[in-house]
């Protein structure tokens, strides 16, 4: 009921706007786009059925999109609205029942009904809106509601409540539903922003974010370890950019948890956080902190950044967030040789299980890159990139990871008067040196790739050829894959492209015979007026198992070498206002 | 002061027959319980019996509970505060109690570093704990019964994803026949090798990254070899399409050996670790298209 609601204030918020911009007879515009995109997947297979089954469908066998996103003008007011949603239940990470009430489908994730109607330093925010206020306190997440952002003179203000995730109910594992719905509460959230900015200058201000999740939102609840949480994060931000380029980043967090509300209330161990949070037994409040400097000069780059999230530092905002951890970044950019050289460089270092709530040593890995791309000539140019990440978790066990991967691509051009031609060509080596419980394996790939780029500079066509060829070496791992690809686009007129694709695999594990895999693709965009274009390709790919999977090996028992065929189309409608 | 003697008289009189009488305890607490300490009440956590024979006096027998917490070396790091117990009623017969009841967290007065840790994570430093508890009268100074359980603690971090790291573009004439992903193990590592499976969602146009995590289909959810921390995705995928396959978000979740999602320290309980975004370029025709996906 309180969603009817929530919905309702919403609607007749939007109507009232609409409303007073025509008795007002304002001056009206509108501009963006709005469009329908289908995808229709169909997956055919040989043996069907077989145990074990060899190949998944792996796309929802039919999808349907819409997008409406325009910007109204009436007056002074500027109201740009971004919808787009699916009638489908795609979700996967997040639960949803087998059908969804109307509250639901708004509130989906997958979906977004968003609208930002704004005059002057006013802006009202209504519907889904993915509002990032900082790295520490919300940013990630799409969050239905409403709200508003003011802006008189330096001050900022900016408000909204809303609910990120909607409630459904547990279902238990039963045919036709084999995995059951696991259920979640409704969460509840608000986000305020109190602070003071010069834009391009400085901003310096503190943000709220609260999330509840409801228990009485499901009349089946989720069972543990699904449990309703709580959560509070105030945080201070401070940014700052020089005249000579200095830029300055400080955020300080704090965050009061609630694991499971239905833990009894209790002052241990944290107190309360009066007048937001009544704390727990289950409840923790920990830190965290991010700084960051960069100095920009005419062809140089240089920044570092530090943080440090605590063991119990969570926020609703950045849900997936890794805490427990120190890690410090530094990058840089400059060029060099005349302007001819380009280098890009980072390296970091983290340190995590700083609580040892995971072992008895902290955790530390290592993240270091470059970049270096050096344009000789007109002609002739070279990528070189390295990377290397390491992780070492010395606990009783001595987990331990290395990578590094090194690339170098060459490109080479020239050109007579009728055409020019691109050779490119990228070798990469990568090793991966993997430590557990004291036995180290060797993984290694190497991939070379080889492109050719024709152009003809009086006819309407473009091909391109590319080969491949990647080797995967491991314990019990012998792989090779050889891919020859072809793609060609078509200016049949000003407004009809035409494009096609053809790639055919060999992919072999020793000591099997190779996988066969052709795949090709054709579409087109045809500008049918000036305003609408359509969209269309078709995808085919046939994939033929060598002895890597014998027939015998199924059941029931199929003679030949098992496939399948799988097909993609996908079209979409675009109209610009 | 007669009245005062005959009834300290008859509550020594009282104690002596409890005494009599038999209580008995018995820990069966998890060897491996769950790191957070609010949540012992669960049953998994295991149960504490209670078992009270009568003595020749009839009635229930009040009792208090007196816990005590030590690390490995038999120190104590936390002790209950017996004057704050719980006044518990015992029935003639087995009681059964939570294990949330045994330690008491509410009245558990622990030591600095030990106390300071429970405060921002909820949780205990991983390591080997005893549990000690004594079931003791109203006031505290009479042993009925004790016992002491010895348990490992220890809370999982979840793999960090590596290859292809977040922000990372990969060329499409690569991408369109493999991608390789790459993640750290399990922190700290299990008996049984856990279960890593690959799972990647395409961001569709007008999606943000984590709308896409939230609400798409995976285009690909696949376990890894057993024990392996790489995956080679054969991707078969077209790379000419402005509207298709261009940027992705991608995760591993972590599984033990019955399928369950590791219990980890997320907020998200479902053992997939912070997911990353990866964009493809290069493709034909996308050209400046590649912008579109981005918010």
């Amino acid at each position: 009921m309180k969603q009817l609601k929530q919905t309702a204030v919403i609607i007749i918020l939007l109507l009232g706007l609409q409303a007073n911009a025509q008795e007002k007879k304002y001056a009206f515009s509108i501009k963006g786009d709005m469009g329908i995109w289908y995808e229709g997947y169909g997956l055919d297979k040989n043996p069907n059925p077989a145990v074990p089954d060899f190949y998944s469908a792996r796309k929802p066998w039919n999808l349907v999109r819409y997008s409406f996103n325009p910007t109204f003008s009436v007056g002074k007011w500027e109201i740009p609205m971004n919808f787009n949603f699916s009638p489908m239940i795609t979700n996967f990470t997040t639960p949803a029942g087998t059908k969804q009430s109307v509250w639901q489908f708004l509130t989906n994730p997958a979906n977004n009904f968003g609208l930002r109607p704004k005059i002057g330093t006013t802006e009202l925010l209504l519907g889904t809106q993915t509002l990032k206020y900082s790295d520490l306190s919300t940013g990630d997440l799409g969050v239905f509601g409403y709200g508003l952002n003011l802006s008189p003179g330096k001050f900022r203000i900016k408000l909204f409540k809303g609910v990120s995730q909607s409630s459904v109910n547990y279902e238990a594992p039963t045919l036709p539903n084999p995995d059951g719905v696991i259920g979640a509460y409704q969460r509840k959230q608000w986000m305020a922003q109190l602070g003071l900015e010069k834009e391009g200058s400085y901003f310096t201000g503190f943000n709220f974010v609260k999330s509840i999740d409801k228990r009485n939102s499901v009349s089946s609840p989720p069972l543990s370890p699904i449990d309703p949480q709580e959560n509070m994060v105030v945080t201070f931000l401070t940014t700052a950019n020089s005249e000579n380029g200095w830029k300055y980043h400080m955020e300080l967090g704090q965050s009061f948890h609630t694991l499971n509300l239905n833990t009894p209330l209790s002052s241990v161990p944290v107190e309360d956080f009066k007048p937001f949070i009544d704390a727990h037994i289950s409840s923790s409040k920990d830190n965290a902190v991010l700084l960051g400097i960069a100095k920009k000069g005419q062809d140089w780059e240089i920044g570092t950044k530090f943080k440090y999230f605590g063991a119990g530092y969570f926020t609703a905002g950045y849900p997936f967030m890794n805490n427990d951890l120190i890690d410090y970044l530094i990058d840089a950019r400059f060029n060099a040789w005349k302007k001819k050289m380009n280098v890009v460089a980072s390296i970091g270092e983290r340190f995590g299980n700083l609580s040892r709530t995971s072992g008895p040593d902290k955790t530390r890995q290592i993240i270091a890159n470059v970049n270096v791309f050096t344009q000789f000539s007109d002609r002739l140019s070279l990528n070189l990139s390295f990377n290397n990440f390491g992780y070492n978790a010395p606990d009783l066990s001595g987990y331990k990871s290395v990578s590094n991967e090194l690339s170098v691509n060459p490109s080479y051009s020239w050109s007579s008067t009728k055409m020019s031609h691109l050779i490119s060509a990228t070798y990469t080596k990568s090793t991966y040196d993997e430590t557990i419980i004291f036995v180290t394996t060797h993984n290694n790939t190497q991939t070379a790739l080889l492109l050719y780029v024709p152009t003809f500079f009086d006819k309407k066509i473009s091909p391109d050829f590319s080969l491949m060829w990647f080797k995967n070496t491991a314990p019990s791992i012998d792989l090779t894959l050889v891919t020859a690809s072809s793609g060609m686009k078509w200016k049949v007129n000003q407004k009809f492209n035409l494009k096609g694709q053809l790639q055919y695999n060999l992919t072999t594990m020793k000591p099997f015979t190779a996988n066969k895999n052709l795949l090709a693709t054709a579409g087109y965009e045809w500008e049918i007026y000036k305003k609408l274009s359509w969209q269309f390709s078709m995808t085919a790919n046939v994939f033929k198992f060598g002895t890597e999977l014998p027939g015998n090996s199924l059941i029931p028992i199929y003679s030949g070498n098992p496939q399948y065929f799988e097909t993609t189309m996908r079209t979409g409608l675009l109209y610009k206002f | 002061m007669k009245r005062y003697n005959l009834t300290a008289a008859l509550g020594f009189f009282l104690i002596i027959q409890i005494a009599q009488s038999q209580i008995t305890v018995n820990l069966a607490l998890n060897s491996r319980p769950q790191p957070w300490l609010s949540q012992w009440v669960n049953p998994i956590n295991g149960q504490m019996i209670i078992t009270y024979m009568q003595g020749p006096v009839q009635g229930d027998a009040q009792v208090k509970l007196r816990t005590t917490l030590l690390d490995e070396s038999g120190s104590i790091i936390g002790a209950s505060n017996i004057n704050a117990s719980r006044v518990y009623t015992l029935k003639v017969g087995v009681n059964l109690f939570t294990m949330a009841d045994a330690l008491q967290l509410q009245n558990l007065v622990l030591s600095g570093k030990v106390q300071n840790t429970l405060q921002r994570t909820g949780r205990l430093i991983a390591g080997q704990y005893q549990l000690k508890v004594e079931v003791v009268n109203v006031s505290g100074d009479v042993v009925f019964a004790r016992q002491t359980h010895p348990f490992f603690i220890t809370s999982y971090q979840l793999p960090k994803l590596m290859v292809p790291a977040d922000g990372t573009e990969l060329d499409a004439r690569v991408a369109q026949s493999l991608i390789t992903f790459r993640w750290t193990g399990l922190i700290p590592n299990t008996s049984e090798l856990p279960t890593y499976r690959v799972q990647v969602f395409e961001i569709l146009p007008g999606q943000t990254p984590m709308q896409a995590f939230r609400g798409n289909y995976p285009i690909l959810d696949e376990p890894a070899l057993h024990g392996m921390t790489q995956y080679v995705w054969r991707t078969n995928l077209p790379m000419l399409d402005n509207t298709a396959n261009q940027k992705f978000i991608w995760t591993v979740q972590t599984l033990d050996m019955e399928g369950h999602p590791i219990p980890s320290n997320d907020m998200n309980i479902q053992g997939r670790s912070e997911p990353a975004v990866f964009t493809i370029i290069n493709q034909m025709g996308a050209g400046d298209k590649n912008k579109k996906n981005e918010d």
